[in-house]
């Protein structure tokens, strides 16, 4: 497939969607597939299928996450010349009223004393309303919240919007327009200087530029380079990668081929968590289409550009996300890291210079190579370039996946975009990065998420696990549930992470259990030192972050139960 | 050539090279229990950490690869603490049997917890391994005293070449494993006990010394092993006289550590109470020879029916010159009686390749035939 035969398919697929006068998404993402999405959908087309429409009056489409996964399964109707409309909270019958409401010729809404005796009439109302609406009335959710209207969508900009299993929708929304414009006008050089002047910084959390990082490899002098995106997202409440695998797989795949230009791979390898069925088989469903066409093999697009993408499954070892571990399993071994330098850049998989990048980095390329490197400097702050997807999840109101730019406060984060905590108890803390970050109490609310700032409150950017916690939780315990699954997860190749983590937990027990002696504490903080400064990777030397950031900031509720433990 | 400074001492030393190398080379001491010069650098025990000048925080000696004008610290107060941390964690995992245990003298976590005072843990006891596994004649994996250090697994994979352990099972759970926790039999191991060889504690230890005497009360005697003409170093460790193991020696010239099965436990004969120890003259020669008065006759029933007998009863002891002289004699004897294609001559791989070169030369220009051959070729 050419350059214009993208176009061609663009267009058509433009034109065939442009015929129809409605079109109801429903999403299809695994949040809201565990809601009933699944039947939803069905109950959806069923109820357009009943209908005695015009051939082009509605268009269903399963689409990908839409945000506000708390509120799922989600349907948004998009109607020409009306506003859109989303509804979160929709059973199959809800979907029926919706079908009903929005559809005029639409013959299958139940029968509205069914709905009346559901939904009955506020009294002394004067609204007129029918049984119907008023129903749909509790599941609408305005999109002026500032869930909606505070975020800034750049990795998701397409997500909710395409058929995540359709090329064409993808190519129709401008989909690798980005390789063609890199394949056919720039230098492999220009395209690192593109992503390096446009100040990305991977998103798996450690922050590396991926400028820097494209370059040391397309320096390095060797007949095979690989290009390896890691989806390997394993951080309890984070489910940012999987989402952008499962809902824009092209765009993963686009920025994957974009990276193997600049660097000069032709092969690549897309690691997934084997927990994430969903994502496998959509990015095995996006590398066939684009094998089809012609997007994928030999000459790309008719230049001397070849490369092949295979996907490698794990299996459910949290250390395989780092990077010299991914390789290792990769290759058929035990998935265990080692030590670095060499670093992957000049020997990674089976010895040859090697990029990983995380799923989000590459998912930002193809919009860094449209709109460029300067659009993309201009969002977020000094040292941190472009948005951050989080995963929100805890006490709050509004949980789901967001994207804001960096800088944003997370006091934003927390009570605009996530409106708050919900119930009665207060905000506490919030854990950012994971079982590798920390608490960030509410006196530190003000401060803008980036790299460096996170890590000088004892926590890090992670891959963007969000976790508001209000002060029903008790930190020690909150601070036990990320050691444990420290414990669980450590490789036990070197020893502060093998044996420190198990020690760790087992002083925590001890000091909730009430039976902590007044030196355990410095015991505590000292052997969470040690772990964090002694150990190999990323796993052991951020696993004591829980434990000393709530330490730092909550050091009395750890007080308080050694007290209650000696009273007792 | 690259200039590095370790504690204060200039060094030069080959591009490449470790900073422990460099260390090693020049007589400064790093701690370490995972390293090993003849494996590849691990990285997991964590006892080699130094410091940089310019690195925020300690790097492993062995993985850190030296740079020009590099200045190395192995020891400062902070260093001394956070080793003792790390020694206190590995005794917390490990029993403290030090007062009966075999490997006491030569263990090297032993060792490092004297250099650095670590007398008990003051964590909490957890053991997480206690696997005892006896399933071979030739050593025992008592998984209690494993560090994890996997020093047996890379020499398995890199040094042997067999890959019959690895490790199994995650984090605290870990373990040195065969496949699914079999029998060693059933593995692709080869019984060679290089493994046994690199353990720095009392995991592997070899079954024949077991309870038979303390480290220090060993004789160690350097030989070379007879078993074939490769003649690598062997080190036997003695007690009373008897041997208790064999081991490599890191001095060894042609096998540096390393044995193959028959050199490493295969040294019972040496102290078998029918082991020959001087050369002896078939009885009935040595009465023609006048050197004994009793008589005695070949057993005329077919070889095979002959039951085992002493060897007293059919041989004589005699000393070097006599033997020789008797086997010169006979060997002349059938030269001038048949003609030297009547001798044939066949040696073994178990002699040097220099004892095979003038047995051949022997047999051509003293003997004067071409009937040789070898043990190997059959």
């Amino acid at each position: 497939m050419d350059t214009q035969q993208i176009e061609l398919i663009a267009e058509h697929e433009r034109a065939r969607q442009d015929q129809f006068q409605r079109r109801i998404t429903c999403c299809a993402s695994t949040a809201c597939l565990s809601a009933g999405a699944g039947k939803t959908l069905e109950a959806i087309k069923q109820a357009v299928a009943q209908c005695s429409c015009a051939e082009h009056e509605v268009e269903v489409v399963k689409t990908g996450c839409m945000g506000l996964c708390s509120k799922g399964p989600l349907v948004r109707v998009e109607s020409k010349g009306e506003p859109t409309v989303l509804y979160g909270e929709v059973t199959p019958e809800v979907a029926c009223h919706i079908v009903g409401q929005h559809v005029p010729s639409c013959e299958c809404s139940a029968p509205a004393e069914d709905v009346a005796l559901a939904v009955p009439e506020p009294e002394g109302s004067v609204l007129v309303a029918s049984a119907q609406e008023r129903l749909l009335a509790r599941h609408l959710i305005p999109l002026d919240l500032p869930f909606f209207t505070r975020q800034h969508k750049v990795v998701l900009a397409d997500m909710g919007t395409i058929d995540p299993e359709r090329i064409e929708d993808y190519l129709a929304h401008g989909g690798y327009q980005s390789l063609v414009k890199v394949l056919n006008e720039m230098t492999p050089e220009q395209v690192c200087d593109e992503i390096y002047n446009s100040g990305l910084r991977g998103r798996g959390g450690a922050g590396f530029p991926t400028g820097l990082k494209w370059n040391l490899v397309r320096r390095e002098n060797s007949e095979r380079k690989f290009v390896i995106v890691n989806g390997d997202e394993g951080d309890p409440g984070a489910y940012m990668d999987r989402a952008v695998m499962e809902d824009d797989p092209h765009r993963v795949l686009e920025g994957m081929m974009i990276c193997a230009y600049a660097v000069g791979a032709s092969y690549g390898y897309l690691y997934i968590r084997g927990e994430y069925p969903n994502a496998i088989a959509r990015i095995e469903r996006a590398i066939k289409e684009a094998r089809r066409r012609r997007l994928l093999g030999k000459s790309v697009l008719g230049t001397s550009f070849s490369f092949e993408a295979d996907i490698r499954v794990g299996a459910g070892a949290f250390v395989c996300g780092e990077e010299t571990a991914l390789i290792h399993s990769i290759e058929g071994k035990r998935g265990a890291p080692r030590m670095r330098p060499p670093y992957p850049s000049t020997s990674g998989l089976w010895g040859a210079p090697t990029v990983i990048n995380n799923v989000e980095t590459m998912a930002n390329i193809p919009s860094i190579i449209k709109h460029g490197a300067g659009w993309f400097a201009a969002i977020g702050d000094e040292k941190s370039k472009g948005t951050k997807v989080f995963a929100l999840a805890g006490h709050l109101r509004n949980t789901g996946l967001i994207e804001v730019p960096m800088g944003i406060t997370l006091r934003e984060i927390v009570f605009d975009i996530g409106g708050g905590i919900a119930g009665e108890w207060n905000f506490k803390a919030v854990q950012t990065g994971g079982p590798s970050g920390g608490c960030i109490p509410i006196e530190h609310l003000d401060t803008p998420v980036d790299y460096e700032n996170l890590r000088k409150l004892g926590s890090i950017m992670g891959s963007g696990g969000l976790v508001v916690i209000d002060d029903s939780t008790r930190m020690p315990e909150f601070a036990r549930f990320f050691i444990d699954f420290c414990v669980d997860e450590s490789c036990g190749k070197c020893l502060p992470c093998r044996v420190g983590t198990v020690q760790i937990r087992a002083l925590l027990d001890k000091i909730i259990g009430g039976k902590g002696q007044p030196d355990d504490l410095d015991k505590l903080e000292k052997l969470c030192w040690t772990v964090k400064k002694t150990s190999l990777c990323g796993l052991g030397q951020s696993a004591p972050n829980p434990v000393l950031s709530t330490l730092a900031y909550f050091r009395h509720e750890y007080e308080a139960m050694m007290k209650e433990g000696t009273h007792a | 050539m690259l200039n590095v400074t370790i504690d204060g001492k200039k060094l030069t030393v080959p591009e490449g090279s470790t900073v422990m190398d460099a260390a090693l080379a020049h007589q400064v001491d790093i701690p370490r229990l995972c390293h090993h010069p003849d494996l590849h650098p691990s990285g997991g025990c964590r006892l080699c950490l130094v410091e940089v000048e310019g690195r925020a925080d300690p790097v492993p000696a062995c993985g850190l690869v030296c740079a020009d004008g590099m200045v190395v610290h192995t020891r400062s107060p902070l260093l001394a603490d956070m080793l003792r941390e790390i020694i206190n964690l590995f005794v917390s995992d490990h029993p403290l049997d030090c007062v009966t245990c075999d490997k006491a003298g030569s263990c090297a976590l032993q060792k490092y917890a004297y250099e650095f005072g670590v007398t008990t843990t003051s964590y909490e006891t957890r053991i997480s391994r206690s696997l005892y596994q006896d399933d071979n004649p030739f050593f025992v994996r008592d998984h209690k005293y494993c560090i994890l250090c996997a020093r047996c697994v890379r020499v398995c994979e890199e040094v042997v070449g067999a890959n019959a352990i690895d490790l199994a099972g995650r984090g605290f759970e870990g373990h040195i494993s065969t496949p699914f926790d079999g029998p060693m039999i059933d593995s692709k191991c080869v019984f060679c006990g290089s493994c046994v060889q690199v353990c720095p504690t009392a995991a592997l230890m070899p079954v024949s010394r077991r309870g038979k005497g303390r480290e220090w009360e060993l004789q160690r005697v350097a030989s070379i092993c007879g078993y074939c003409g490769v003649g690598c170093t062997v080190e036997y460790a003695l007690k009373d006289g008897h041997i208790l193991y064999a081991q490599g020696r890191p001095d060894g010239a042609v096998n540096g550590e390393f044995l193959c099965t028959k050199g490493r436990y295969g040294w019972d004969f040496a102290s078998h109470p029918e082991r020959l120890t001087q050369p002896m003259i078939r009885r009935d020669l040595a009465y023609q020879m006048g050197l004994t008065d009793q008589p005695w006759q070949l057993p005329q029933e077919s070889p095979l029916a002959v039951r085992k007998f002493k060897v007293e009863d059919s041989f004589v002891a005699v000393d070097w010159d006599t033997a020789l002289d008797a086997a010169a004699a006979g060997l002349a004897a059938v030269v001038q009686g048949s003609g030297p294609d009547a001798v044939m001559s066949l040696t073994s791989a178990r002699c040097t390749n220099e004892d095979n070169y003038l047995f051949q030369k022997f047999m051509r220009v003293a003997v004067g035939t071409n009937n040789i051959d070898h043990c190997a070729r059959l």
